[in-house]
């Protein structure tokens, strides 16, 4: 009778104990915003830097996959609305594409689209260029210097930006050098768009993004942003989406040899439940402040929601 | 409750299936050496770099150690499983096929102490077979592929979200960890093989009933289409196991699952008791 009665109690024991010791929430589960403000130690009396990636085009088979002319003006809204410095932007028909967003913009942005090599889209980087945003210190810093010394301090900052096509693979990806203020080192923003179907020509384009933004980095800041178009999360027991795990273990790694996963945290960017849109930037000399994914950003028949990151150097 | 243990342990180191067992595991860890042995030496032979720039498969990346883990994580979900489902599968059930359950039932022994004592069996079965396959993997590991620390990367294995170094010696220690959490949780594998031994009077219809069981639920579990379902099925709850090999165990999430996994062990082995005690039997 003891022996069911141990039986019984272990039973209920162990039920006791799973329901009470919840485990730990698996990271990309955990909802579409990490707002890690609080965890800032360097960052506070630092600048802010906010960046986006965002793959515009649009998960209709049948038709039109690049992005839509017509949902232009909800993009330019978004980014508008969010503020951001920079913005990495796939999936663009091309050079009349941008010009007709950076209208949307009302010419607050600077863009750049890069070359279409052998493909039939392209990918942007826009940079905030225009009004005294373009510096923009903390809030208490601003409430200390006020309007006026806000106003000299924009004056100050050093406007031009540079552009370049970042020869990667078997086409392109899109680069910005850009500063938020004088004297501030040189940001370098690459916005990339890796295969969809080939693992390994991903990898061979991964490869070439970082090692290009590698060697732009001397003092600057390097941020590596885009679709790379592969997941390699605990959560996927079975990828359906890739022809070689193995070959994008690889690219996901070798970005994570120099890079820091700065939206690691913000959950899928894409249908089918995929964080595939990835921004990377330095390990050391940043601490994230913001990681979100807009989950309610995505017009018409758009496959993906843009990714936010905001850090502090 | 002893004597009974003391008896089955002794069924148990006479019967041909025992040693087959660990024959049998010996043959896998051959078979993984030549294959661990014959990629790693295409792969850093240079015709990888020929074709991509990097890669994380380097001479130190293929070690005794990444040998194990790659062996284990295989063994642990396709191969493993069918010995611990013949060992109990086989317990009540091949007692009655052979005639002498009746036998044993008609002795003033009480049927709860039957159970538990070859459930108990079954355990110290699993345990042996799991640290012989880790020692047995680590040592050849050691002779034949060499030492290093665990490098572990996102992707292979499904194990890590990010790059991560576990170092030799504590690589060791979690490899031991894993001979209990991975023992742990292969008993409810043996569980269910116990409750379908009670219920079928034959032990092949047990074994293959458990295996059944166990391989339909961990292949639905790996298609997406029912990853709502998922976290309901048992083989996901016993994939615990292998979370005291990443870099930084998650104790919290090993004790959940582990406490889990002993519900079902706990709540399995009482059904089969209640079923037991209450059978009629007639061979």
């Amino acid at each position: 009778m003891w022996l069911k009665f141990l039986l019984a109690a272990g039973f209920a024991l162990s039920l006791v104990v799973a329901l009470v010791l919840k485990p730990g929430e698996p990271r990309a589960d955990t909802g579409n915003r990490r707002d890690l403000a609080g965890k800032i130690d360097r960052g506070q009396n630092g600048r802010r830097l906010r960046l986006m990636t965002w793959n515009i085009g649009n998960g209709e088979l049948e038709s039109e996959t690049r992005a839509h002319a017509t949902d232009l003006p909800a993009v330019a809204q978004v980014i508008m609305d969010n503020d951001a410095d920079a913005v990495a932007l796939q999936e663009l028909t091309g050079e009349d594409q941008l010009q007709l967003l950076l209208t949307h913009l009302k010419n607050q942005y600077r863009g750049y689209a890069c070359s279409r090599g052998g493909g039939d889209r392209v990918d942007a980087v826009l940079v905030k260029g225009r009004s005294g945003s373009l510096l923009k210190p903390d809030r208490e810093e601003g409430l200390r210097m006020g309007a006026l010394a806000e106003a000299r301090a924009s004056a100050m900052s050093d406007r031009s930006a540079r552009f370049n096509d970042v020869p990667a693979g078997d086409h392109f990806a899109a680069a910005a050098t850009f500063r938020l203020q004088k004297y501030r080192p040189e940001i370098v923003f690459v916005s990339a768009h890796a295969d969809a179907f080939s693992a390994a020509r991903r990898r061979n384009f991964t490869a070439d993004v970082v090692d290009w933004a590698r060697s732009q980095t001397k003092g600057e800041l390097a941020f590596v942003a885009g679709d790379f178009n592969f997941e390699v999360s605990t959560r996927n027991k079975n990828n359906l989406f890739t022809d070689d795990g193995k070959h994008d273990s690889e690219s996901y790694a070798y970005l994570l040899k120099y890079f820091r996963d700065l939206g690691r945290d913000a959950g899928e960017t894409s249908i089918n439940d995929r964080r595939i849109d990835y921004i990377f930037g330095p390990s050391e000399t940043i601490s994230l402040s913001r990681a979100e994914v807009l989950r309610g950003a995505a017009v018409g028949r758009m496959d993906h929601w843009p990714l936010l990151v905001e850090v502090a150097f | 409750m002893i004597t009974q243990l003391r008896l089955e342990l002794l069924k148990l180191v006479r019967s041909k299936g025992f040693y087959l067992s660990f024959a049998a595991l010996s043959a896998f860890v051959l078979l993984m050496l030549w294959g661990f042995y014959s990629y790693a030496q295409q792969k850093t032979g240079g015709l990888a770099n020929e074709q991509f720039k990097y890669t994380y498969e380097s001479g130190s990346y293929f070690n005794g150690l990444t040998f194990t883990l790659y062996s284990l994580m295989f063994a642990f979900s396709l191969v493993i499983p069918i010995f611990v489902a013949m060992s109990a599968g086989g317990q009540i059930a091949g007692e009655r096929r052979a005639g002498t359950l009746r036998m044993i039932c008609v002795r003033p022994v009480a049927r709860v102490s039957v159970v538990l004592s070859k459930f108990l069996v079954v355990a110290i079965h699993t345990y042996l077979l799991l640290a012989f396959f880790i020692g047995l993997n680590l040592l050849v590991g050691l002779l034949f592929v060499g030492w290093g620390n665990l490098e572990l990367y996102p992707g292979p294995l499904n194990l890590v979200d990010t790059p991560g170094r576990i170092l030799r010696d504590d690589a060791l220690w979690r490899f031991f960890y894993a001979s209990f959490s991975g023992a742990w949780a292969l008993l409810v594998v043996a569980a269910i093989a116990m409750l379908l031994s009670v219920l079928c009077d034959n032990p092949v219809t047990a074994v293959a009933a458990t295996l059944a069981v166990y391989l339909t639920l961990y292949i639905v579990g790996r298609i997406e289409f029912f990853v709502v379902l998922r976290p309901y099925f048992f083989t996901t709850v016993m994939d615990f196991w292998r979370v005291v090999l990443k870099p930084e165990v998650p104790w919290p999430d090993v004790y959940h699952y582990a406490a889990t996994c002993g519900a079902y062990i706990f709540g399995l082995l009482l059904l089969s008791v209640l079923i037991f005690e209450r059978k009629d039997i007639t061979s």
